[in-house]
């Protein structure tokens, strides 16, 4: 995964330094996570995460409820 | 510094076929490195101070202003946090040179990468409504009328980011950045108690009065403004557009930590001019009637210049919200989506951009919305909306078959875990709050 950069400090321009704007260099070669699909999940994971989404949809129930409350729209406020 | 352009053919030393290379030559390491750093530099920058939305504003000037420099050691402690989080997402960012969306998306299905979706885009949604609710009530102060200064700020954001130039949008947004150094004459000019704030930054304690709900309420809210779930989505697709690569995790690293160190002290200068407005008597309703009321006791210059920083926060916040809306999106729709492209090359991506700030900007334009509490509740939104985000985080980053070496290390987790402990201890008691309202009792 060598830069461009490290390149030409090393090759071209001894006792020289070339910075290279990331957007002007030459695409860097990432990992590929096209070729590795979803990640392998325990059932345990599965599970959790389906928790953690229904908790999150009860706790954005009950902000909403809250500020309902407090902009007094239900005839009282706290 | 010797400074001069060097043009090569890319071919000459990869064996791609790719554009001529455009590098500057220097002599000395120190040199290397500083330009180096300041070419990377932006994305944790613009994250951070970008975080300081007009929520943030409103929120720790309401701290401030309800409880004075009591709640400052919350500030200093989301430094770290806030730090650690965004660091696994520089890391994530630059290995994978993929968004945060797309991530979730591959990693976890299409079912879970919705679902993340469809969160980020409805917090980021009423997020960008309170920026422009501010917007609209810092014009109203200063005498401008909202029908028109609101649509222009907006074409203003739009003209920003469609002008194809990734670095163009970064120049513009950093000078935006630091432009909010402003605070710091703000909190200098309301002449700080200084011991208060010494003891109220390092010394640990509650206001008198104790834990009321409303405490906990607003606690909660600057938690859920300080690390908020669009920036893990904003800088991950922002080190991606800016194809930062991984002999650039150091500087992305320092730039991160720069912001974070920032937005930290500017939080405290807000919460500061807060804490005088409270000191001169007056009560809190929101910080553009903080700004009129600061600029009676002091000045006509401070009034102003804290109305423009409500302004500026706004901005900031609306540019980089409506950029992780539409990067999200494009990259679960497979839509082109950097702003190095053209509008014609990424109609999709722009036009979401386009949505977002027009919709926004015209619903507060509908008068009647009560604005303080949405953006307090659009805080403490995020705040429960956190920890779950923080979670998919914490599973990509210990995702070795993607990550490899940039997999978080034991020390990582622990620290991660705690955070998430703690953010999930927050958001039940708000739980606990909401359901049963009389458990904390009122002072």
């Amino acid at each position: 995964m060598a830069t461009l950069t490290n390149l030409i400090e090393t090759k071209e321009f001894t006792g020289h330094f070339v910075v290279i704007h990331p957007l002007d260099d030459v695409p860097e070669q990432k990992v590929d996570t096209d070729s590795l699909g979803p990640m392998a999940m325990t059932t345990s994971v599965r599970i959790s995460l389906v928790s953690l989404r229904a908790y999150l949809v009860l706790m954005m129930l009950l902000v909403f409820y809250h500020v309902v409350v407090l902009a007094g729209w239900l005839g009282h406020s706290n | 510094m010797s400074n001069k352009v060097l043009m090569m053919p890319a071919a000459a030393v990869a064996t791609e076929d790719v554009a001529p290379v455009r590098g500057r030559v220097v002599k000395s390491k120190w040199a290397r490195d500083l330009l180096t750093f300041l070419m990377v530099f932006g994305p944790g920058l613009i994250v951070m101070v970008a975080d300081n939305d007009a929520g943030a504003v409103s929120t720790y000037s309401q701290a401030g202003g309800q409880y004075g420099t009591h709640l400052l050691w919350i500030v200093l402690l989301l430094l770290p946090v806030t730090y650690f989080i965004q660091e696994m997402v520089v890391r994530l960012g630059i290995a994978t040179g993929k968004g945060h969306a797309a991530m979730i998306y591959q990693r976890f299905g299409k079912w879970w990468g919705l679902f993340s979706l469809l969160d980020l885009e409805l917090v980021n949604f009423l997020t960008l409504v309170t920026e422009f609710a501010a917007i609209n009530l810092a014009l109203t102060k200063m005498g401008v009328d909202p029908r028109i200064g609101v649509p222009l700020v907006a074409v203003g954001l739009v003209l920003i980011a469609i002008s194809g130039s990734y670095r163009r949008w970064e120049r513009t947004v950093v000078f935006l950045c630091l432009l909010d150094l402003a605070w710091f004459v703000v909190a200098f000019w309301v002449q700080p108690p200084a011991a208060q704030i010494v003891r109220g930054s390092l010394v640990p304690g509650l206001p008198p009065g104790g834990l009321t709900p409303d405490l906990m309420f607003l606690i909660i809210a600057i938690v859920g403004t300080t690390v908020a779930p669009w920036q893990l989505f904003f800088q991950q697709s922002c080190i991606a557009d800016k194809r930062l690569r991984f002999a650039d995790l150091k500087w992305a690293r320092l730039d991160t930590f720069l912001g974070a160190c920032i937005t930290i002290t500017v939080a405290g200068c807000m919460m500061i001019a807060g804490g005088a407005s409270l000191t001169h008597g007056f009560k809190f309703t929101d910080p553009a009637q903080m700004a009129v009321d600061l600029g009676g006791v002091t000045n006509g210059f401070i009034k102003n210049v804290i109305l423009l920083m409500m302004i500026n926060a706004a901005v900031l916040g609306t540019t980089a919200i409506s950029l992780s809306s539409s990067w999200a999106y494009g990259e679960v729709r497979g839509w082109p989506h950097s702003l190095q492209l053209p509008l014609r090359k990424a109609p999709g991506f722009y036009l979401i951009y386009l949505l977002c700030v027009a919709t926004a900007a015209g619903l507060v334009l509908i008068p009647g919305a009560p604005l303080q509490l949405i953006i307090l509740g659009v805080q403490v939104l995020a705040g429960v909306m956190l920890p779950s985000a923080i979670i998919f985080l914490q599973l990509l980053l210990n995702d070795k078959e993607l990550l490899g070496e940039y997999a978080n290390k034991p020390w990582n987790n622990w620290v991660n875990w705690t955070i998430i402990i703690v953010l999930f201890a927050l958001s039940l008691i708000l739980a606990a709050q909401v359901a049963a309202p009389n458990l904390f009792p009122a002072a």
